[in-house]
């Protein structure tokens, strides 16, 4: 009996678990990257309410520790009528129902916020004189944003962008807590089953953590490393 | 002196009575500053109109009110018969209509040379693709680099990277194309090939104004030479007269400096 | 660990005090039973036992739960916990001559997932924390008992047409994460969903996302006596547990006392009492006490 019996006789669970990390983690990466873009859209946009607006939401989401967003759409937001009973959806043997939806909706918020800030470094760096351009060829606000600056600002925030996805990735193990069997709640669970094996247990668990933000981070890499030259 | 514009007499009866870009009595200040006073220039149709002056003129800045890239605080900017436009999509429009060329060429550096020249027509004006790139590549060949249409930006000199950055204000077929000193920021042996460009640019009769210190361009080019100071329009001439025989000290002054070298 | 931890306790103190879960009914203004402290501790531990060490030290590390009514539980204002585990240990502990009212005894919080790591690192001396007697946990631990025989069951909401585990098959079951309870309903063909602790479950039946949690019965009626006429325990026990205590598992001679004394508390009476005491509120019948399993 090898120390890591307890992982390898419960493979399915472990590839399961590690399943419902990358889904969530894909999910919330496209809803947050999106979401991010409108924020630092709004944020640099000629609209003062809307700058107001991003800014205000961007401080307070940001600010308020995940574990909080995700309490707040578990127990308080049911009161006053936002639940997510009503998603259920079943892909094989992975369901994705109020508990992926809670965290997706949760973990999706609070990413983009930092998305946002990661595309405002960018936005920053490229040079005024790209938006006057845009502008003086007579692209509207939104083409200015979608055709040159964004675009533009994607390839200057890969490296702060990549680490607030990676952060992300991370962060999916709150979801654990919150009635998801992702990574670390199997984790938990089978350390729990096999008392005597914890550390293999971890050691697995926290390797294949260590694989996903690797390819994340590899990814970044490769984008960062495309656009060099551009 | 007088700031009227004497236009009507000094270039030909063509152009006499055309108006195509009109400034009112503008006014701008940044805080105290008073960066614009009192300008009223009219520039018909067809019109070369240099303006000229010392760093801190203000020339610039009277160059980029008239596609509202500065804003005005008094006064009254028309184009084509309409005012300028506050926001939004009339302003869009408006400045698809007005061509501007940058000092430091300001191409978009994530896109090739072909997709600097197509994306206002193909945005802008929703022309197809293909006839959007068959336009730029007109326009590249006419300003001497069709040839390098795959490239990126960074991959061009800076005499290129000009030439693309007028191909691309003319592939939105504007009315008046506005040059903030386009060879400033070259080094001198590329800014023959841009000049040529623009004087090939007045020739087929483009109305022009052009914020430079190329006192070449504007004798042979220009049928205007607007001298500022101190944000104001000091004196407006004929090239030939400005240059052999200026009215103002400031303009004389002025003169003897650059002129010496 | 302690991260963990802390993301618990802020759960909790947050979810009380948004007052999203009406804590602290059952359990609350019952200081127990009065358990003196023995006095014949100068030659009743062999020399060199851990028994005689604690007693010469005078205070001992206890490892008990905070969130489950009627076993072990502590409210946000109460100074010590209380529930059955704590009963249990009182008799442990006054066996050592601590007193176990006085702050010679530290009640310190052990969740699921402590409860190895504790014992094996010392950081407590004993455990009951509804806590399972298992053959994979004996690798790592000394468990004696068991002092208690629970039975798993189910909990739904009081209008729930559910009449047992049966009805639950392809239905969201709500446990407790690394709970054994979690894996027996997954057994029965329900859907396990884990949460962090007992209270979140009840809070998730009573919205209305998942029909029905399910742990060991006396737990269950700890919280259906908390959220009375809204919640109702259903079903027949449909798995059994053995509830141990828990100890270091290089003090081998550590079992024989436990067991000992659980023997006598179960003839003198005192066991039933403390049973009573903190389970019969919920509406639990006293059993008979538990056989105890021999130490290896």
């Amino acid at each position: 009996m090898t120390p890591l019996n307890a992982v390898l006789d419960n493979l399915d669970q472990f590839f399961k678990a590690f399943g419902y990390t990358l889904f969530l983690f894909l999910v919330c990466a496209v809803a947050s990257m999106a979401l991010g873009a409108l924020l630092v859209a709004m944020r640099v946009g000629p609209i003062g309410v809307l700058r107001k607006v991003a800014a205000v939401y961007v401080s307070l989401v940001r600010n308020t520790p995940l574990v909080l967003i995700f309490i707040f759409f578990h127990f308080a937001a049911p009161i006053i009528g936002i639940n997510f009973k009503w998603v259920q959806i079943y892909v094989g043997s992975f369901d994705f129902t109020s508990a992926f939806a809670t965290a997706f909706i949760a973990l999706s918020l609070y990413t983009s916020c930092f998305v946002c800030e990661a595309l405002r470094s960018g936005v920053n760096a490229v040079s005024i004189g790209q938006a006057e351009a845009a502008r003086a060829i007579g692209l509207p606000f939104s083409g200015v944003m979608t055709q040159v600056v964004l675009p533009q600002a994607l390839r200057a925030s890969v490296p702060p962008l990549a680490s607030a996805l990676i952060a992300m990735l991370k962060n999916t193990s709150v979801a654990g807590i919150f009635f998801l069997a992702e990574a670390t709640a199997t984790m938990r669970g089978l350390s729990n089953d096999f008392s005597s094996q914890r550390l293999g247990i971890f050691l697995c668990f926290a390797i294949g953590y260590i694989v996903l933000v690797e390819i994340v981070s590899m990814i970044s890499l490769s984008f960062e490393r495309r656009w060099r030259i551009a | 002196m007088t700031v009227t514009d004497d236009a009507a007499v000094s270039s030909g009866a063509t152009r006499s009575n055309d108006p195509l870009v009109e400034l009112v009595d503008v006014q701008k200040w940044y805080g105290d500053l008073h960066v614009l006073q009192d300008i009223n220039l009219t520039v018909q149709r067809g019109e070369v109109v240099v303006v000229i002056g010392p760093s801190g003129s203000g020339k610039s800045t009277l160059c980029r009110t008239i596609n509202r890239l500065e804003t005005i605080d008094k006064g009254l900017i028309q184009v084509d018969g309409a005012p300028l436009p506050q926001e939004g999509k009339a302003l869009a429009a408006h400045r698809a209509d007005v061509g501007m060329v940058f000092q430091s060429f300001n191409l978009f550096a994530h896109k090739t040379i072909l997709e600097n020249v197509t994306l206002g027509p193909i945005k802008v004006r929703k022309k197809s693709k293909a006839e959007a790139e068959a336009l730029a590549k007109e326009l590249l060949d006419r300003v001497g680099v069709g040839h390098q249409a795959a490239k990126y930006p960074a991959q061009l000199s800076g005499g290129q990277q000009q030439r693309v950055a007028i191909a691309r204000a003319l592939a939105m077929e504007p009315k008046v194309m506005l040059f903030d000193e386009p060879t400033s920021a070259l080094d001198p042996e590329m800014i023959k090939e841009v000049l040529d460009v623009m004087v090939d640019l007045a020739e087929r009769g483009m109305t022009m104004i052009v914020v430079t210190h190329e006192m070449g361009f504007a004798r042979t080019a220009a049928n205007r030479v607007v001298f500022m100071a101190d944000g104001r329009m000091v004196e407006t001439a004929d090239p030939e007269t400005f240059f052999t025989n200026p009215e103002s000290d400031r303009a004389k002054d002025f003169l003897g400096k650059i002129l010496k070298h | 660990m302690r991260l963990r931890k802390a993301f618990a306790a802020t759960a909790v103190t947050l979810i009380a005090a948004t007052g999203l879960v009406a804590c602290g009914d059952a359990g609350d203004d019952k200081a127990g039973r009065d358990v003196e402290a023995k006095n014949d501790c100068d030659d009743k531990f062999e020399a060199g036992s851990r028994m005689a060490a604690i007693a010469d030290a005078g205070t001992i590390n206890v490892g008990v739960k905070y969130d489950q009514p009627g076993l072990g539980f502590k409210g946000a204002t109460d100074d010590v916990p209380s529930g059955f585990d704590i009963e249990v240990a009182k008799l442990l502990v006054a066996d050592l001559c601590i007193d176990p009212a006085s702050d010679k005894v530290n009640w310190e919080e052990t969740i699921s997932d402590n409860r190895e790591p504790y014992l094996e690192s010392g950081k407590v001396d004993i455990v009951l924390a509804s806590y399972s007697i298992t053959e994979d946990r004996q690798k790592v631990v000394g468990q004696a008992g068991p002092y208690m025989v629970t039975g798993q069951r189910i909990l739904v909401k009081s209008d729930s047409d559910v009449k047992s585990v049966d009805d639950l098959k392809g239905k969201e079951v709500c446990s407790v994460t690394g709970s054994t309870s979690l894996d027996r309903i997954k057994e029965k063909g329900a859907k396990g969903v884990g949460a962090d602790s007992y209270s979140e479950c009840a809070e998730k039946v009573l919205d209305g996302t998942y029909v029905a949690m399910t742990t060991d019965g006396t737990i269950l009626a700890g919280l259906a006596a908390q959220n009375e006429g809204e919640l109702k325990v259903v079903g027949d026990e449909f798995s059994e547990e053995n509830i141990g205590v828990g100890y270091g598992k290089d003090k081998p001679e550590m079992c024989e006392w436990i067991n000992g004394v659980l023997s006598d508390a179960f003839e003198d009476g005192s066991w039933a009492e403390a049973f009573e005491l903190t389970l019969g509120p919920s509406g639990v019948e006293t059993p008979e006490p538990p056989a105890l399993l021999p130490c290896k």
